[in-house]
């Protein structure tokens, strides 16, 4: 099934569009789709169950439990009075369901975000300690030279045009060998699949 | 020559050395340079199972359906051989995922290696946790990082897609003297695992992990097919820039 899908696919893409095997394609894909939306389904209704049956029995973080099933009727209610376009006045047309989610994630993850800086500058310090090697210099003298070529003196232009140098040349053409190097790592993993080599669906 | 025509061309001489590979690899079995990360996993595992200790497992946002499918099934065919030799433990590895649908993946991979183990008793689904996933999965990090630190895991391998995020799950490992093995097939992710992670795997050598632990000869002739794809796309960059240049 796996090998008939993968070569489905395949020749799907590469053939014209509306040609038989394009719209044999596009079939498999929606009938993954389907599969992977009662999936979703599946997983929604476990995460309802796993957690009603944590506050039924009173297992240890209940209260997390009953703060998730409230935040999940919530936001579903939510969803179900945007669809059914209720909101007037300032709210007419606004997606609250959305509102509401980034409200709390999108702040929680920016918060999270603003201590990256911190982490990736120590990280550096540490692999300075840990290992001093010709490879580890060039990365922690790169990350300083960006760094401070990013601090708005007109003393500082020179580390900033070495910046932008560093960003347009060296840091691009790694950035490209990493991702030529995963598409071929792609399509090695991909060739096992379709040759049926791959274990990670067998038993 | 069109797009598809070359598409057609590489997707052929894929198949074709791939084929060769595994014929030269089953005749005579090459030898294949060291991946240091690939050396230490093992015995990482073999530690966590002696000190009776977990491994925390990580997909990132890897996701089935997506353009990272591949990455979760080769990152899943890594886990399955650590899986297999930390199943003998009474420690179950944690494996976690911010993608929905890589969970019964996730799931189906610690069950095989507990069925390989004949100790399917021992396996439990709950073993592998998914988190809410996002533009950049920082509430994964959070949520993952405080579940594995909860569970006292020894050590944390970061293997598919991750990106910034990876620094804060990186720094809460190092923080709890864990020992990192990371990758990612995003440049930032990648970058960050370079710096933090005790050993670092890059771009393609997440495609080789099985060939390195324990690999069939179809896994090792992998290996040689994409040292000879690399070989050609390098010959290739090089005849396109002379030929620009002239």
């Amino acid at each position: 099934m796996v090998i008939s899908a993968g070569l489905v696919t395949v020749v799907g893409l590469l053939s014209d569009e509306g040609s038989a095997p394009a719209l044999l394609m596009t079939f498999t894909i929606q009938m993954i789709a389907v599969v992977a939306a009662i999936a979703v389904l599946i997983g929604v209704l476990n995460l309802a169950a796993v957690h009603l049956g944590r506050f039924a029995h009173a297992e240890h973080g209940w209260p997390y439990s009953v703060v998730m099933l409230f935040v999940m009727v919530a936001v579903i209610v939510l969803s179900i009075l945007d669809r059914a376009e209720i909101w007037s006045g300032e709210l007419e047309g606004e997606q609250i369901s959305l509102r509401a989610f980034e409200a709390v994630q999108v702040s929680l993850e920016s918060a999270l975000a603003a201590l990256l800086a911190f982490f990736l500058v120590f990280a550096a310090y540490r692999l300075m300690r840990r290992r001093v090697t010709v490879w580890s210099l060039v990365f922690s003298v790169t990350l300083i030279v960006v760094l401070v070529g990013w601090i708005p003196f007109e003393e500082l232009d020179v580390l900033a045009d070495v910046r932008d140098w560093l960003v347009r040349v060296p840091v691009s053409a790694g950035m490209r060998g990493l991702l030529i190097g995963v598409g071929l790592g792609t399509v090695m993993v991909g060739i096992r699949v379709l040759l049926g080599q791959d274990r990670s669906y067998k038993s | 020559m069109s797009d598809i025509e070359l598409t057609w061309i590489g997707l052929g001489v894929a198949l074709a050395v791939t084929l060769i590979g595994l014929v030269l690899a089953r005749l005579r079995p090459p030898r294949l340079r060291p991946i240091p990360a690939y050396v230490v996993l093992p015995e990482t595992a073999a530690d966590a199972v002696e000190s009776d200790n977990r491994m925390h497992l990580s997909f990132g946002s890897s996701a089935i359906g997506e353009t990272s499918t591949v990455s979760a099934l080769a990152s899943a065919e890594v886990f399955y051989r650590l899986a297999e030799r930390l199943a003998v433990s009474p420690q179950p590895p944690l494996i976690t995922t911010s993608a929905g649908l890589t969970l019964p993946l996730a799931q189906d991979t610690l069950r095989r290696a507990y069925t390989y183990r004949d100790r399917l008793p021992a396996w439990r689904s709950t073993s592998a946790a998914w988190f809410p996933q996002g533009a950049r999965s920082l509430a994964f990090a959070a949520g993952a990082s405080s579940l594995a630190a909860d569970r006292d895991v020894f050590s944390t391998v970061l293997l598919g897609r991750f990106g910034i995020e990876l620094a804060l799950m990186g720094e809460s490992a190092l923080r709890h003297d864990q020992a990192l093995v990371a990758h990612s097939d995003l440049p930032e992710g990648q970058a960050i695992a370079y710096a933090q992670a005790d050993h670092a795997l890059i771009g393609e050598e997440l495609y080789v992990g099985p060939a390195y632990l324990n690999g069939r000869a179809i896994e090792v002739g992998g290996v040689l097919a994409l040292d000879v794809l690399r070989w050609l796309v390098i010959v290739g960059i090089l005849a396109a820039a002379i030929d620009a240049a002239l």
